[in-house]
């Protein structure tokens, strides 16, 4: 595939994620912030985020399988996911983590599984899709520097 | 309403490409200059918020510190430093956000301290201006947002 096409099914597939809802305009943000002395700015981030997220559910999904949660603790994590949700334009997960936070809230259990099964969801899916944009990128890079 | 990218219509060659993204980092990003070196300190506990809210402040010219948590910015702040800005978070580990302002404005610093925070409600959003935020603003921190206060900081 030469590079204009690359270009352009880079552009298609996060135009996507838009439209599906996954990111929100704060992913368009974060986008403009790269330039020559960011190169690699966006691939970082994103991996910076999702490192973090996977840590946070794993957490997450510790304390509740405790008998006897520690909702406090619940909060501060829950606190963090959707606040890197948010600057990092992850709308359906921001979101997801808005029941679970709602559900602690309330010492509601169940409520958190259920939630946290959501977010989990979620986070697959957006990881999956960074996976494919990063690779895309990275293509583009490569196709670009080969073009030097 | 999901955002629109730059139209395909045209050639994508790589002058098209590269004009496209410029133009749409100057309508994102909001450009302004700055006449004066400002300082910023960003709290947060959660490492890619205040990797963006840093990198954000600094494409901006802001001379930027951060840390992540609450005590290590009373320390910091104790130690001398002028700061023109800071960015909190409610919540943070080791002390949190809220007691961290308050002693922040109990040393008698006055700089403008915005309240970045996930927490949006009603409630949360008073505690924290009572704590002394001077503003309080729902995560992400965007130029929108932003701009505004620095070019009042800039005594633009």
């Amino acid at each position: 595939m030469d590079l204009a096409a690359l270009k352009t099914q880079l552009k298609n597939f996060v135009q996507s994620m838009f439209e599906e809802g996954v990111l929100d305009n704060q992913f368009s943000q974060i986008q403009a912030l790269q330039d020559s002395t960011n190169p690699n700015f966006v691939e970082e981030v994103i991996t910076l985020f999702c490192n973090d997220a996977e840590r946070i559910i794993n957490e997450i999904n510790r304390n509740l399988g405790y008998q006897n949660v520690d909702f406090s603790n619940l909060d501060s994590y829950v606190h963090q996911l959707k606040g890197s949700s948010s600057s990092i334009g992850a709308n359906r997960l921001k979101l997801a983590c808005a029941n679970l936070r709602q559900a602690s809230d309330e010492r509601n259990k169940e409520g958190c599984l259920q939630a946290l099964q959501l977010i989990t969801c979620e986070y697959c899916l957006l990881r999956r899709k960074f996976q494919a944009l990063l690779h895309l990128e990275r293509s583009i890079v490569e196709l670009e520097t080969n073009q030097k | 309403m999901a955002p629109t990218l730059p139209s395909s219509d045209q050639a994508s060659d790589q002058d098209n490409w590269d004009n496209g993204r410029l133009a749409r980092k100057r309508q994102l990003l909001i450009e302004i200059v700055l006449r004066n070196k400002l300082t910023a300190l960003v709290v947060d506990g959660d490492t890619t918020c205040r990797v963006l809210e840093q990198l954000l402040l600094r494409s901006y010219g802001v001379q930027t510190q951060g840390v992540d948590n609450g005590r290590d910015a009373v320390a910091l702040i104790a130690s001398g430093v002028k700061l023109d800005l800071i960015i909190i978070d409610m919540i943070l580990p080791v002390l949190n956000g809220l007691e961290t302002t308050r002693q922040i404005r109990d040393m008698g610093v006055h700089c403008k301290m915005l309240g970045v925070t996930i927490c949006s409600r009603e409630s949360e959003r008073q505690v924290f201006l009572a704590a002394g935020v001077d503003v309080f603003i729902e995560k992400p921190l965007d130029p929108e947002h932003l701009v505004p206060i620095l070019r009042e900081l800039d005594g633009q």
